[in-house]
């Protein structure tokens, strides 16, 4: 469960008084923060080819609307509610339907023996950890690269809850999905991930 | 009595904390006897840990630098107006 922190709380709505006093860097803060998930989201629920327009769009609701931001969830999520309404409204002038997922391999079942054991020992990884990652360009462009081929919604869920931290039911009401499918494509996303990573610590041995 | 295959399928929901209890359980039962499972338990969440620290993002090519000064612009307009009002 994610929790939104009181301190963070104090962070924000400081930074909401320096965007209603015209703070050039509060502006360029809450741009280069809040654009990418954005257009994740965007992206998820309308595809390529609007999501530029659709987050163009946002922006500009969001500022005209700065004055009525009421605090009831947190500033970012605010932006992805307006950004998946703008999405969502123009899904329909389109008249298309977005996809759920597409392009899943999960662990294929010849890992494991008819009664679901595994064949193969795991080993656990060496040097795996986040800092360590970070030193390894190789690893980090793995990493990058996976992620953009990852399907548009499950890149839009694993940006949400695990790199903002954005909640389960924020993101159901966002993505206008169930939270089992919210738990499916995050499941997705992590192994892909993680298969990518195994891989890569393989082929270093 | 649950396998290594139940582990693959629920190690992230067993992560978030998204299982009713009885299947918790269960499934705490076998990773106590099974370090495979737990090894790629140990795996999974360090894959967690490096994607919340990478931050991988959207390709994007907008410049961001210029869209805030567009948004401030646009809201000092907007400020404007409001208080001529």
């Amino acid at each position: 469960m994610k929790f939104f922190s009181k301190k963070n709380k104090n962070d924000e709505t400081q930074l909401i008084k320096q965007l209603i006093a015209g703070d050039e860097h509060a502006f360029q803060k809450v741009v280069s923060d809040n654009h990418n998930s954005m257009l994740s989201v965007a992206r998820a629920i309308v595809g390529d080819a609007f999501s530029d327009e659709v987050v163009q769009d946002a922006w500009i609701s969001a500022i005209k609307a700065l004055p009525n931001f009421e605090g009831r969830s947190s500033f970012k999520t605010w932006l992805l509610h307006i950004v998946s309404n703008g999405a969502k409204t123009r899904i329909r002038r389109e008249n298309r339907i977005f996809s759920l997922d597409d392009g899943w391999e999960s662990e294929t079942s010849d890992k494991f023996d008819h009664t679901g054991h595994r064949y193969d020992d795991i080993l656990p990884w060496e040097n795996a950890t986040p800092e360590a990652i970070l030193a390894n360009d190789q690893l980090q462009s793995v990493i990058e690269q996976t992620f953009q081929q990852l399907p548009a919604m499950q890149r839009a869920v694993l940006t949400m809850y695990d790199m903002k931290g954005t909640g389960m039911d924020e993101i159901c009401n966002i993505l206008s999905i169930s939270s089992s499918n919210v738990r499916v494509l995050l499941h997705r996303a992590r192994s892909t991930l993680h298969h990518k990573i195994e891989q890569y610590q393989q082929s270093e041995k | 009595m649950y396998q290594c295959k139940d582990i693959s399928d629920e190690v992230n929901n067993y992560i978030d904390g998204d299982l009713p209890l009885p299947k918790r359980i269960g499934l705490f039962f076998h990773l106590l006897m099974c370090s495979c499972c737990r090894n790629y338990l140990q795996q999974i969440h360090s894959t967690i840990s490096i994607v919340t620290v990478a931050k991988p993002k959207e390709q994007d090519g907008t410049d961001i630098n210029a869209l805030a000064k567009q948004l401030h612009t646009l809201w000092q307009n907007e400020d404007n107006n409001q208080k001529s009002h």
